[in-house]
């Protein structure tokens, strides 16, 4: 990916997109993801709103290998505005097995009570396997305005590429939370399910 | 790639989430609560969601923040939680709507504008005004 495409990325679409919220000071956070490429477990914990450490288990589905990596993520930039939070995070991780497996990369996203729009660059280096990079960005829609504490609802579109498979695609996603809690599901006939589940304490 | 990154990592203390912003008033306001305030202001909340707040509250001091950037519940979440940390507060209510949260404080406890302040900025967000009541 060039510079120039990443510098577009990161300056002129931040303005527009969003991504995942980050804990609050002390929070801590699950996250359990599947999709066509990997199983992963990863928690969280953050001494300041401004970042988080953590620990993820990563199975990836097509170098059938297992990983633990210690996670890093760092909120770079926070536009707080009367209706509207943008963000920008750089995340990065290391193989606790071995520092020559990490990965590094960035996502931002922008989101009103209604609209929701974010993207994700992350780029996997492996001592073992091949290098590669995963990158998507997704719109979304709240079909009614909750009140605080009530379920909530997002319809939203996901257009996600991996040079590993070299396939792009774009399909659905419900996402809905309550209280503490989050779920994520999407489906795409080409890349099957994906799913993301996340609580926080 | 990598130097974009790390370009981005250094420079980010320069340009962090604006802490709360200029037009920051604290009030007191002893009486009707939704009279106009003594500088004239109007107390800005949802009538209807106040009243129902304020059920079974008496003998309190009532701290009203406005607060930037609450725009998903999921985010708020640590808002709430923060404030029931503290064994002076009762109550708390997030209206996402309005901007606004309300805490009920126990009259033998002075509140402290900068420490509101601080625990909204600790979830991410930005206070950005303070109305005090005394029940």
């Amino acid at each position: 990916m060039g510079i120039l495409k990443i510098l577009f990325f990161i300056l002129v679409l931040a303005v527009n997109i969003e991504a995942r919220p980050i804990s609050y000071s002390g929070g801590s956070t699950i996250m359990i993801k599947s999709d066509s490429l990997s199983n992963s477990t990863y928690f969280h914990y953050s001494p300041s709103f401004k970042y988080s450490i953590g620990i993820e288990n990563t199975n990836n589905k097509i170098f059938k290998d297992n990983k633990n990596y210690i996670r890093f993520t760092y909120l770079l930039n926070r536009k707080n505005a009367l209706n509207s939070q943008r963000n920008l995070y750089f995340q990065s991780g290391i193989d606790v097995g071995n520092k020559n497996n990490h990965f590094y990369g960035a996502h931002g996203d922008w989101e009103t009570r209604r609209w929701f729009a974010g993207f994700g660059y992350k780029n996997i280096q492996s001592k073992t396997n091949n290098d590669y990079e995963n990158k998507y960005i997704q719109f979304g829609v709240a079909p009614y305005i909750g009140d605080y504490g009530d379920f909530h609802t997002w319809l939203m579109v996901k257009t996600r590429k991996s040079s590993l498979t070299k396939n792009t695609s774009t399909y659905p996603i419900l996402k809905f939370f309550s209280g503490d809690a989050l779920v994520e599901v999407g489906y795409d006939n080409r890349t099957n399910w994906d799913l993301h589940l996340m609580y926080r304490f | 790639m990598k130097k974009v990154l790390l370009i981005l990592f250094i420079t980010s203390p320069l340009t962090w989430a604006e802490e709360g912003n200029a037009d920051m008033h604290h009030h007191s306001h002893d009486g009707h609560l939704h009279d106009t305030m003594v500088n004239g202001k109007n107390l800005e909340v949802d009538v209807e969601r106040f009243d129902k707040f304020m059920e079974g509250i008496v003998d309190m001091n009532i701290a009203i923040v406005s607060v930037q950037g609450m725009v998903c519940d999921f985010c708020a979440r640590g808002i709430e939680k923060a404030f029931l940390k503290d064994s002076s507060v009762s109550k708390v209510d997030v209206d996402l709507d309005s901007g606004k949260v309300i805490i009920a404080y126990m009259k033998s406890k002075e509140i402290d504008p900068d420490g509101i302040k601080k625990k909204i900025l600790m979830n991410g967000q930005n206070m950005t005004d303070l109305q005090i009541i005394k029940i």
